[in-house]
């Protein structure tokens, strides 16, 4: 066996044995983001057979301080291409397929079949329950890595014993809504976390192939960075959620209020939609950032209407007749488009700015 | 009956790790009951409950010195 693989192959325990395993198997890695780039370079690098990456998003200058494959340089670029570069430079010697494109309920099915394990490295609720749903499915097994503020969460789900598989949804059987759950756009992370999760998350991917330890399996555990502190629980099934049971359910399971997919009634509009609106009196242009955000708005233009203070807004009366919600991801803005719909229904419309100020700087800068 | 009360992500930061008196409660609902009254902001978001470090399924009884992790879902990457 190649010499590259020579200091885990004279590991007592691992030896030629578990290195096969890991030659022969296909591992996915969905994200290539703070999780995806540490579990992507240790899984490549360690010699898994076949590596998938699955990202459809671009390089931003805000990833680099945790998205460690990517340079300055990288900026504007398909995460997916970059990372498959970088990695293929790292270790020719596997093989290894690029996805960039977005997963969505019609294509998931048929990328999962090609991989024996998945690392779900994403950063939305959206996509984990995707994942998830989609996983339990077909029962392959998952690799479960999330960050939020100081602390993480690691689990692998749908493997082990039948009777005892668990998997996300035995936990949080229906998705958080819209805001309800900051991201790490929202509230910020340290990029050694993802780090550390992600690098987690590969080491378990490798035992679970290798053999090797005690991995994971239905079990969470929590990681605080501030002092190092673990805690495991043990998952137990669920009986409360009913998953789809067929890949046609699957592909039908769809608007019901255990999904994100909610049907929207307020409109998501980009930065030439909002440039037009502009300067009409019938339309309200709120910033609902907190007021220390920056870069700071024409408060002549923006009402200045932070989230913290959005449920006094709610309980008031709004004349104008359309309504345009502002964030800095678009994240929070869908949020209040959300309970704004909620309370005028048909008689408003309402509207969200996708992306938010930074992609709609990106693009006045000409970046994007 | 005391018990101990452990609290992850965002709702560590209203709801700090503490010992509990608790008069009256003798189940996890109760307890869930208990707490969303007290800390008004775990009612707005979804969240679960370990008992002993098992996860919470149904409505066990909870005896003295039991300790109980409330958890929220992440999602970031």
């Amino acid at each position: 066996m190649s010499e590259r693989y020579n200091r885990q192959i004279i590991l007592d325990g691992f030896g030629e044995r578990g290195q096969q395993r890991l030659s022969q198997a296909k591992v996915l890695v969905i994200g290539a983001g703070g999780l995806g780039c540490p579990a992507l370079q240790y899984l490549v690098a360690a010699g898994i057979g076949h590596v998938g990456i699955a990202d459809d998003d671009t390089i931003a200058l805000s990833n680099l301080h945790r998205q460690i494959l990517y340079s300055t340089e990288d900026v504007g670029e398909l995460k997916a291409d970059v990372a498959g570069r970088k990695l293929k430079a790292m270790n020719p010697e596997i093989s290894m397929t690029t996805h960039p494109f977005r997963i969505r309920r019609d294509n998931i099915l048929e990328l999962l079949k090609k991989y024996d394990i998945i690392l779900d490295g994403t950063d939305n609720f959206e996509s984990r329950y995707l994942i998830n749903d989609a996983c339990a499915l077909l029962a392959k097994p998952l690799v479960f890595a999330a960050v939020s503020g100081y602390e993480g969460q690691l689990a692998i789900f749908n493997a082990g014993p039948k009777e005892q598989r668990t998997n996300y949804r035995d936990i949080f059987p229906i998705p958080p809504l819209p805001g309800e759950i900051p991201n790490c756009a929202e509230s910020g992370v340290l990029g050694v976390l993802p780090g550390i999760l992600g690098t987690m998350a590969a080491s378990e991917t490798i035992k679970l192939i290798s053999g090797i330890g005690e991995a994971l399996l239905n079990q969470l555990l929590h990681y605080n960075l501030l002092n190092q502190a673990q805690y495991i629980i043990s998952l137990s099934p669920n009986s409360d959620y009913e998953m789809p049971a067929t890949e046609k359910d699957f592909l039908n399971q769809n608007n019901d209020s255990s999904s994100c997919e909610l049907p929207q009634d307020y409109l998501e509009i980009d930065a030439q939609q909002l440039n037009a609106m502009q300067g009409n009196s019938s339309v309200l242009l709120i910033d609902v950032r907190e007021n220390y955000e920056m870069p700071a708005l024409d408060d002549g233009v923006f009402s200045k209407i932070p989230m913290s203070g959005f449920a006094d807004f709610l309980d008031s009366n709004v004349e104008a007749e359309n309504i345009v919600l502002i964030c800095q991801h678009g994240i929070r803005s869908v949020a209040a488009a959300e309970a704004l719909q909620q309370k005028y229904g048909a008689t408003k419309k309402i509207y969200s700015l996708k992306g938010g100020i930074v992609k709609w700087r990106n693009q006045l800068n000409g970046i994007l | 009956m005391k018990i101990e009360i452990i609290s992850f992500g965002k709702i560590s930061e209203f709801i700090e790790n503490q010992h509990l008196e608790l008069k009256d409660i003798s189940n996890i609902e109760q307890l869930k009951h208990h707490l969303e009254t007290t800390f008004p902001l775990l009612g707005t978001i979804k969240y679960k409950l370990a008992l002993n470090k098992q996860m919470v399924q149904g409505n066990p009884d909870l005896s003295n010195s039991d300790q109980i992790a409330i958890m929220p879902p992440f999602s970031g990457g």
